[in-house]
């Protein structure tokens, strides 16, 4: 069994708005282990971001975890002070940004940026923090380190930008690593081999990390495990291998579906019809029914339990119930 | 080994404070490039050069009467700005004056922007102390600022120490403002959330990370200001509430000379252009570094 690094339980994190309180994130549970690679996939508003967010306990000033529980290395991070939690972020656990054109302060050098985690955290003297921060942009791939230290983000592509983003993050030595669309930015090319360095540096420090995404192409380079959001509900949950060859939920479905195939000429792109619902929103029974084609009178009043169709793989949705009946029946049948 | 390190180390450090003059370079540049931003600079340059080198350029003390010598006319031999109706060379006036408005306009403006700073730089990042300061700098902004001054020195009592307190709680609500408006722009960048993430404290942020985005701003309002407080000094002696006779101010030799504008009007006029050229050499400047701190113009 694999060390566990962050469990999430039941996670809901709320918004005051000038509508009352609205969830944006409804009671969502997983877990990262050492060394895994967990991806939360779902299209934009679902509330991926926000998870990763609460993890941080870097909410937005009007947003706040109103239920559920972070344990991370055995801590609970929801009740924790805002000085100890200082202590974690950046040295324990660390996040990267969508926009690397943004997440760089612009009149800083990247060496004045590289030095803060290693001085807050570290309490490195600002010539030691330098050679480590030299290192650390070594072992990111980006060539003239030293020259590099002293320039600005401005001066830097995105892809070297998105570099340094990610060697400021590991300066510490994290053992959590969260990744908001850390490519999402990026062409393509770039984006393959930014892939590839949190791969090998996942592996080369044993960190966990927790990858938000809303490209499947990027789920199928990188997962070992796959968390699917919608509306800011964990709908399914599986190995990389079982969501691929074998996906429950329409939604996740319809996720694969979307994604063009260059292979096939013939290949028509379907999209999921609708849009995500407001966060205002009232509805009841499950939160995709309006979109989902098979949805039956029990999807739009009874919202869906948690089906398991195997060891690793769960999913929320009513028709699971129908199947797992139809097959239950089969092997009845088969029996007699 | 030892020495080849620390010249490698001195290299890189070197190459460090090279990336920092850059920004320093460039906005030089683009500032010489404005004439008129090059005139102000050359004016106040001179005087700062009066005010350093004030007791070596002049031959007379600025308070010193000689009644024989009063009322000379601009270029009489030995006094070729003239004296005034005490005899006193108004070149020497004009020049001592020159430090006491540059030193009053300095200290004044800088009180005034560390006052302005702190409450701006509070206000815009919590949230919760909003409300109340910008209420409290509300308050400020209902007096008109030379009737606050005003105030504030019959509070006081008359002295350039006065006037000096005063201008400077005149500055602190525009400052204030404007430095709460930039941190309102700048602490919702993403580079403000990933210091956090990084796990830096709020006054670690706050002071080298957010301020520092908001120089800009702050270097103008500081520049235009120092024409504002030399100005409002030299206002508020000619009402006779700062600088007390014998001393140099420019506002009151104006007010010595009203009485004399038919005799020697270049009693009121010397000090009056003398005020004029470092206000607006202060104004032009202060035009200049905005457009040349303003990354989104293009002087070509």
């Amino acid at each position: 069994m694999a060390e566990l690094l962050l469990d999430v339980n039941n996670l809901v994190t709320k918004f005051k708005t000038a509508d009352g309180k609205l969830s944006a994130v409804r009671g969502v549970s997983f877990s990262v282990n050492k060394g895994e690679t967990v991806c939360i996939v779902g299209e934009s508003g679902c509330g991926k971001s926000i998870t990763s967010l609460s993890i941080m306990n870097l909410l937005p000033n009007n947003g706040e975890i109103s239920e559920g529980s972070v344990r991370f290395l055995g801590q609970e991070l929801t009740k924790m002070r805002q000085d100890e939690l200082r202590k974690l972020r950046g040295n324990k656990m660390a996040m990267i940004f969508q926009e690397p054109m943004t997440a760089l302060n612009p009149v800083f050098t990247v060496g004045f940026q590289i030095r803060e985690p290693l001085k807050i955290h570290k309490r490195l003297s600002q010539r030691e923090a330098h050679r480590k921060g030299i290192e650390l942009l070594k072992q990111v791939g980006i060539p003239y380190p030293e020259k590099r230290m002293s320039q600005y983000s401005h001066e830097l592509s995105g892809g070297m930008r998105q570099r340094v983003m990610i060697a400021i993050a590991l300066a510490c030595r994290p053992s959590l690593l969260i990744a908001d669309e850390p490519t999402t930015a990026l062409d393509v090319t770039i984006q393959a081999q930014i892939l590839d360095l949190i791969d090998d540096l996942k592996e080369e420090l044993g960190m966990g990390v927790i990858m938000v995404t809303h490209d499947m192409g990027v789920v199928a380079e990188v997962a070992d495990r796959v968390m699917v959001m919608y509306a800011g509900e964990k709908i399914e949950e599986a190995d990389v291998e079982s969501l691929f060859s074998n996906p429950q939920h329409p939604y996740t479905k319809g996720l694969l579906k979307s994604v063009p195939n260059v292979d096939d000429r013939n290949h028509q792109l379907e999209a999921i019809p609708g849009t995500l619902p407001n966060l205002n929103e009232v509805i009841t029974g499950c939160r995709f029914h309006n979109r989902c084609e098979f949805a039956t009178e029990k999807c739009r009043t009874q919202s869906p339990k948690t089906f398991t169709v195997n060891d690793e793989h769960t999913v929320r949705c009513w028709l699971q119930e129908v199947e797992q009946h139809d097959e239950s029946a089969a092997t009845a049948s088969s029996n007699q | 080994m030892p020495a080849s390190e620390a010249v490698a180390t001195q290299s890189k450090l070197g190459k460090q404070t090279e990336g920092k003059q850059k920004v320093i370079v460039v906005t030089l540049k683009k500032l010489l490039k404005n004439r008129l931003a090059v005139f102000g600079l050359f004016i106040i340059f001179i005087q700062i050069l009066m005010a350093v080198f004030a007791p070596w350029i002049t031959h007379y003390s600025p308070v010193t009467q000689s009644l024989v010598n009063s009322e000379l006319p601009v270029g009489s031999e030995n006094h070729w700005l003239g004296t005034d109706n005490y005899g006193r060379d108004m070149w020497s006036r004009i020049v001592f004056g020159a430090r006491i408005s540059l030193v009053v306009g300095l200290v004044s403006v800088i009180l005034g922007l560390t006052g302005g700073i702190a409450l701006g730089l509070i206000s815009g990042y919590f949230r919760k102390l909003d409300g109340w300061i910008m209420r409290f700098v509300d308050l400020l902004f209902a007096f008109p600022g030379i009737l606050l001054a005003m105030l504030i020195i019959a509070m006081l009592g008359t002295s350039l120490v006065n006037v000096m307190i005063a201008i400077s709680i005149w500055s602190i609500p525009t400052c204030a403002r404007i430095v709460r408006g930039s941190v309102l722009s700048v602490k919702k960048q993403e580079y403000i959330v990933a210091m956090k993430s990084l796990g830096a404290g709020n006054s670690r942020i706050l002071i080298k990370h957010i301020l520092p985005n908001c120089m800009a701003p702050i270097i103008v309002f500081a520049t235009m200001r120092m024409a504002t407080a030399i100005l409002s000094t030299s206002a508020l002696s000619f009402l006779g509430l700062g600088a007390q006779p014998p001393t140099p101010e420019w506002g009151a030799m104006i007010a010595a000379g009203q009485d004399y504008m038919w005799t020697s009007p270049h009693m009121t006029i010397v000090p009056g252009i003398a005020i004029m050229l470092v206000v607006f050499a202060f104004n032009v400047l202060g035009d200049g570094l905005r457009d040349a701190l303003d990354p989104n113009m293009d002087l070509g």
